[in-house]
This record gives C-alpha cells, structure tokens and sequence, in this order.
C-alpha cells in the first residue's frame, strides 16, 4: 500500500536535476547544480579497470592509479602534491572493478584550478620510473598485508573459485607474480589504449550551473583528440559452474564462514529481484540473516549479504564471522536461509519492507556532492544511462514476491564455499553436510 | 519555560528543556532527511571495576526493547520507512541515531526514546546477545592494528579508563547480571546526561515539541557508584613494549603521547594543525620524507583524538622490521625540530587550508552536523564546535612550536611495537 505521504516523500528524496551534454570530442558531462554548500565535488570515469586486464595484466590498473598522479609532463609529483594540498583540496585516483575513477573536491573557487590539474594529469601524466618503482614495490607489500584480515582470506579464495580465468577472480591489486613484472612501458600502453576522451565520463555537483560547468571542462578538455583506432573488446572466458569447498586454516579467533554464488549482471533479467533479495537478507538490523542468526541465536557479531552491481555476472555473497566451534552451524544457517528463498515465498510484508529498505537507502544514498556526482556517472560509464536510476527504482516497486522466489530457484544453486579459522574447525568440514 | 543558551549568529539552537535534557537543533531547509541523534554522557568512563564493558553492551541491550516494545520492533519500524538507525560506544559517550525521510521522524522517534528511557533488558536476551558482543571482541582480536592500539593505550594510560578497551573483557562481560545493568542504565540514562540533536528538512517548533513529548517518561533514578577523578602519573621517559602476531605481514610502530582535555580546547585545535603538518598528503613532512623520498615505510598516519579528560595525539607507521628503529630515530628527529625550529607560512598557511576545508567537506550531511554537535555537547559544549575554523585561522608559528615543546616530546612516550612471530 502507497499512502500519500509516502509518495510525497519518495518525491523529495529523488528531486534531483542532471543536465548531460556530450562534447564534440566524446566526452560526456554529468552537472547537478547543488548550491547547498560552497563545495565542488568531481568524478572523473575512465572505462577502464581491473575488468579490462588480462591475466597477466592483474593489478595493472590498480598500479596506474598510484602512478597517475605522480608526475605529468609539466609537473613532478611534488609540485601536483603542492598544487592540490595548498588549496586543501582532495583529488584521488581509484581502480575499480568496472572503471578507473579520478575524484576531486574543492571549495568553489578552487574548482578552476583544480579541474585544470586533472586534465593535465589524465591526457599527459609522465609515469616516472622512480615513482613507478616505489608504488611497485608498495602494491607488493599491499598484497601481502592483505592476507592479515580474515574476511580478506575468505573473499579471495571464494572469488578465485568462483571466477578461475576471468578477471574477477582477482582482488584489483593483483597478485605478486604479476605485479613484479610491471614496467612504465606497460603503463603507458594501458594508458594510451583507454584514456581517451571518448571512453570518458565527467559528472560534477555543487555549487555550479550546468553552463558554467560544461564551458569549464570543454576550456580543459574540449582540444583532447579521440585516437582514429577503436577500443578493443574485451575476451573474456565462459564461466563454468563448479561449485566446491576451499579451506584455509589460519591462527584465528573467529572462523569466516562464506558462501557465494553466480548471480546476473546489472543487464540482467534477475538483477533488481536478487538486489531486493540482498536487501531481505542482509541489510541492516532487521534483515533476515540478522535476526534469524545473530539476534535469535547469537551466533555473529557480523553477518551479511552483499550483491556488488557489475557490468559481468556478479558475486552473490552471504557470510558470517563465527566461534571456531560454530562453524559448521554458522554455514549450515547461512545456507538454510538461502535456499528458504527457494523453497518458500516471502511474506507480502516482508516484501514490502524490504523494498522500503531498500529505496529509502537508496535516497539515503545520494546526499553529498560527490556521492550525486558518483552514482550517475558510474551509470553512465557502465552503458546504462543516468535514467537508471529511476529505471531501477521503479523496477524494485513493480518487483512480486514470485519474483523474487524464482530468481533464487534460478541462481541459488549448490553454494561455493570458503571457510577461514582454526585447522580443526575448518577441516573437518571438506566434505558437504546434508542438513 | 525553556531558556535560550546561544547567540542567534550559531547555526544551530541549544535549548534546555525543564527537565534537564539538552536540545540542539538545526534546520536544513534544502534536505529531504532529517537526523537524530541521541548523545548520552554514560561511555565506558562511567563504569566501575567489575562492571568494565558494561556501558558497551548495554548499547546493544538497548535494542533488545521494553515492556511495551518486543525486540525487533524498534529495527522494523525505522528499516520499514527506509531509514538508518545505529549506535556507538567510546569511554566518554553512548549514541543512537536515526536517518529518515524528514516526514517519518514524527513515527519514529517515539521508539527512540522508548528503547532509550525504558530499556528492559530481559534476562534472555542479555544472555544471548553478550554471545555476539563476544563474538565482536574476538574479531577485534583478530586485527592486529586494533590489537596493537589498544596495548599502547594501555600503556600511555595506565590508571585512567581511557587506557581500557570499551569492549571490555570475556572474564568481566561473564560475571556481569542484567540486574546490575538495568542500574547502569537507570542511573545514566537521565535527562541532565543526554543530549538530543535534530538536523534536516524540519523546522524547530515541531521538533522541540516532538522531542518535549517524547523524552518525558524516564526511568526511576538508581544509585550508581560515582567515579573519582583519577590522577595519571606523568610520562617521563620512553614506555616501550613488543608484541609478537602470528600472521603479521608487515612490522608498526605506534607512538603516543598524552595532550589537555577539552578544559583546554586550544591547545587540542593546535595540535590538530601539527597532525596534519605531519602527516596529511603528501606534501606533509612524514608521508614526503619517510614514504616518496626515503622508502622507509608503507604508510604514516598520525592523529589527534580529543577526549574529555586527556586527549590522544599518535604516530604510527607501516614498514619492515628492519626499519623500525631508524623510523622512530627520524620521528624523534622530527620532533625535536618542531620544538626549535619555527614553521614557515607556507606550511602553517597549507595545514590551516586544509583543516578549514575539510570542516567544511565534513559538513555537508545532516548526519555529519548531528554528530559534531552531539560530541562537542557531550564532552564539553556544543559552542566549540562552531568556533573552529576560526580558532585554527588565528594560530602563529610561535604558539605551535610551544604546544610540541610542551606536549610532543622526543624523549617521553609510550611506543608499542608489532612483529611477526
């Protein structure tokens, strides 16, 4: 049931503006005009990222963003550090799993400049070999630390399962035998291929008009010619299903009990049900998993669901952290719960609730600057478009309970697992319990 | 009558309400969410020997309902409309806050201070739910920088509760009762502790009035051991220990040294600026020296907590075993150069910039404002929070380098060191 009221706050909470425009070089600009606060906050989206690497290619993108911004053919690493914090600004470069993404925020008078900056650090950035070195040798290092966290452990194991050749096997750090054999050479091809003005999506919020915005970026970025050559397309591996067990015994306290499973793409049929179905089970204090397995029975601290939105089929995930000596009951919970999805349909106030769970943190979702700049740019660089994000969110009001039950039937298959803790809690669980 | 504390230049309204409770509001007009956040002067500070962990798990009870609220109601309701609720616990505070559309806090925050006022905290489920504050405290177990953190405070703290981890520990959470809880709450959870913050897209007639009504029924005061002040013994000279982690990939070095409370506000604003000299971005004197120039380390990151009583000002860096005692060696170097060497306008100009901007980027949220008035008002009074940005613009290289002659010294901290096994 909608009341009034609800439709009214539903209103508000999406009462948001974006003015698109494509340059002639290809450029797309995103501006939502927010003069709330005297703030500035950009996204810059390359198509690229760790889905764009080969297997000898893992960490690649990971290591381009630590060099990106350490020197361009004007400026050193310093003299950028110097132009950036002088201003107190922040302009930060991420590899994703789906894009590259340089992100900048400054109070308004400082956007000029800065934006200037991240032009010339995009189209000329110079890859010194010192600083390709150091950042090198610390992605090793980063690599290496990671194996210090649990869940780390779990999550890695269970993707290189559940993924083998494709490039989602792997976290975007890469692994060490790759990272060790990164040249500047190797970056500046992966730069040449993907950095170009028409693989690019510029979205910016704040304290800006959409003209004043788009003249800016066409004064920066108007002159950067697209390369005659097209961008390559992707090969990627068919994925098999093969669902299994791995194990990996650590000296822990807890044991990470995680289960995974292959779920569609952002494009997929499936995609806004298995969202609503994270939401039911994972989401927040009153999700299912919570209720059923830390508030009834005490077995967690922290246990969830997560559904990342991927441009390829994504990871479904539920997993806990456990005493050692609950292992098997922890796992044996976490797939009862899936699979009742399967076996029962949920209830038509569960399924209302989860819905308002999740559009109301959806909106919830889109309050700063830059959280506005980012959702819609990130739609745009997938291919999806900035009316997605109606698009979605009409698409989880219209979601039936049959639905949802059907597309657990469908993706809910046999669980890979992934199991981290004591030797003795974890190997005695090789083989799968019928429960 | 109500009775008005600030000046109408503030943001925001602090109202005292008959009695005793602290209102702080702020209207956004331009948001469609409004906050609450419930600030309640009952930290892991307030708890006596045998009751350590206490006022952390109690948090957690707090959702477990009240005679007239079956557990799970209190998430259903707020998750139902699409909002947020949480909590947190530190040695100077409780709070609870709600996120929700601005038109659902007349539904929702009657709950709130339901589970705040009247938590029943029924025999079973405080059996049931000390099993996931275990579980908790065994996960932190599990991170080696929250290990590592909590020896140095340990350390740097040896009598005062902000050496103790809020979490407590199994031993004492085992021998706790729900009895001796509900007195806890009884005794802290009282209208001259709390502080209740709304920010968002509501005016403040309505919400006064909301939270007049609301915050009305609380429980029958119990007596609780009042705490003395306790007297930390100064630092003189290096505490150092090692610790030992299986599993540990790479070795950190974590520096401490103890800085006035709030009662000296200033004196914590300033060492905020030599925080960020320190370590902010790149061209910071540590991140420049230790990481791009001399490769000595993964990361450094220092940082300033401000604490009611004593504030917290540490250094800790990721890097190989090898380079631990060069590192400390240069850091102790670094130190003794801010105490005779003035800083330049240039880098004093640097630091200011990026603290102003970076209130004003921590700003923007209803959620984030909440917060920073809750605190402030929790600790010390919600006054502080506004005069920041100037208090930093008026700093002098003079006054920075008598606050790290007086409080960073290079002879006198607590250091705690991580190694593999």
């Amino acid at each position: 049931m909608t009341t009034d009221n609800e439709k009214q706050v539903t209103a508000e909470l999406q009462n948001q503006h974006i003015h698109r425009t494509v340059l002639d070089n290809g450029i797309v600009v995103l501006v939502a005009e927010n003069p709330a606060a005297d703030i500035i906050a950009a996204r810059i989206f390359v198509g690229a990222g760790s889905y764009w690497e080969s297997q000898e290619q893992a960490g690649l993108a990971h290591l381009l963003s630590a060099v990106l911004t350490k020197g361009t053919q004007k400026l050193s690493s310093l003299e950028i550090a110097e132009r950036v914090e002088s201003v107190g600004a922040s302009l930060g470069t991420d590899a994703a799993t789906d894009y590259f993404l340089l992100s900048l925020k400054t109070v308004t008078s400082d956007f000029e400049e800065i934006l200037e900056l991240a032009g010339q650090i995009l189209r000329s950035p110079s890859f010194p070999e010192v600083e390709v070195e150091l950042e090198r040798r610390l992605a090793l290092q980063a690599i290496r630390s990671q194996q210090e966290q649990p869940f780390t452990i779990a999550f890695d194991k269970l993707r290189q399962a559940m993924y083998q050749n494709h490039p989602y096997a792997m976290s975007g750090l890469g692994i060490e035998a790759t990272v060790a054999t990164f040249s500047r050479a190797d970056l500046q091809q992966y730069h040449q291929t993907y950095f170009r003005p028409d693989n690019v999506v510029i979205s910016i919020a704040g304290r800006v008009t959409p003209a004043a915005a788009v003249a800016l970026v066409e004064q920066v970025l108007g002159d950067w010619e697209a390369p005659a050559v097209p961008l390559p397309t992707l090969k990627l591996p068919a994925l098999a299903h093969q669902p299994g067990r791995t194990m990996t015994p650590q000296q822990t306290q807890q044991s990470i009990v995680m289960l995974g499973y292959l779920a569609p793409s952002v494009r997929g049929a499936e995609y806004t049900a298995l969202k609503l179905v994270s939401t039911y089970l994972g989401n927040g204090l009153s999700s299912r998993l919570f209720v059923e397995l830390r508030e009834k029975r005490g077995l967690a601290y922290e246990v969830s669901a997560f559904y990342p939105t991927r441009q390829d089929v994504a990871p479904f995930v539920v997993y806990m952290g456990t005493a050692p000596e609950n292992t098997a009951i922890a796992l044996a919970g976490l797939q009862t719960e899936v699979e009742l999805l399967c076996t029962s349909q949920i209830s038509e106030d569960a399924l209302q609730a989860a819905k308002n769970k999740l559009l109301g943190q959806y909106a919830l979702g889109k309050q700063t600057n830059a959280q506005i700049a980012q959702i819609f740019g990130w739609y745009e660089i997938m291919g999806l478009g900035i009316t997605f994000d109606t698009q979605f969110q009409k698409a989880v009001a219209d979601l039936a309970a049959p639905e949802l039950q059907q597309a657990a039937c469908q993706y809910f298959l046999e669980p890979y697992v992934s199991l981290v803790g004591p030797e003795s809690a974890v190997n005695s669980l090789v083989t799968p319990v019928s429960i | 009558m109500s009775q008005l504390l600030t000046a109408p230049v503030s943001p925001a309204t602090v109202t005292k309400l008959d009695n005793g409770l602290t209102f702080i509001h702020q209207y956004l007009p331009a948001t469609p969410v409004v906050v609450t956040d419930v600030w309640v002067r009952a930290g892991a500070s307030r708890e006596t020997e045998d009751s350590y962990g206490m006022a952390h798990f109690l948090e957690h009870m707090i959702f477990k309902g009240t005679d007239s609220l079956p557990p799970g109601v209190f998430d259903y309701v707020i998750e139902n409309r699409g909002g947020i609720a949480n909590a947190a616990t530190s040695h100077d505070y409780a709070h609870y806050f709600v996120t929700t559309a601005a038109p659902y806090l007349e539904d929702t925050l009657p709950y709130l201070a339901e589970l705040l006022l009247n938590a029943a905290i029924p025999d079973d489920e405080f059996v049931r739910e000390r099993d996931v504050v275990l579980e908790e405290i065994s996960s932190c177990y599990d991170d080696a920088d929250w290990i590592g953190f909590q020896a140095l405070s340990e350390s740097i703290y040896q009598r005062h509760s902000y050496g103790r981890s809020v979490l407590g520990s199994k031993l004492k959470l085992m021998n706790q009762s729900p009895e001796g809880m509900r007195c806890f709450h009884r005794a802290h959870y009282q209208p001259e502790n709390m502080t209740v913050v709304v920010v968002g897209g509501m005016t403040q007639e309505p919400a006064l009035e909301l939270v007049n009504r609301t915050f009305q029924q609380f429980s029958t005061r119990s007596n609780y051991p009042e705490l003395e002040a306790v007297e930390e013994p100064l630092l003189a000279g290096v505490r150092r220990q090692e610790i030992r982690l299986p599993r540990l990939e790479q070795a950190r070095l974590m520096m401490a040294w103890t800085a006035p409370g709030v009662e000296r506000v200033r004196s914590a604003y300033g060492l905020d600026l030599l925080s960020v000299l320190l370590t902010e971005g790149r061209c910071s004197r540590l991140i420049r020296e230790f990481r791009e120039e001399q490769h000595l380390v993964q990361a450094i990151s220092s940082n300033f907590s401000l604490q009611r009583e004593s504030s917290l000002f540490t250094i800790t860096a990721w890097l190989e075993p090898q380079q631990l005692e060069r590192v400390e060696e240069l850091i102790r170097a670094h130190l003794n150069e801010l105490q005779n060497t003035l800083i330049s306008p240039g880098e004093l100009a640097r630091c200011k910039r990026f603290l102003c901007n970076d209130y004003a980027f921590s700003t923007e949220t209803p959620t984030q404002l909440a917060g920073l008035y809750g605190y402030y008002n929790t600790i010390a009074q919600v006054e502080l929070a506004m005069i920041y940005p100037a208090q930093i613009q008026s700093f002098q290289a003079e006054e920075l380098r008598s606050l790290a002659q007086n409080y960073l010294s290079p002879h006198s901290y607590a250091v705690t060191v991580l190694k593999p096994c």
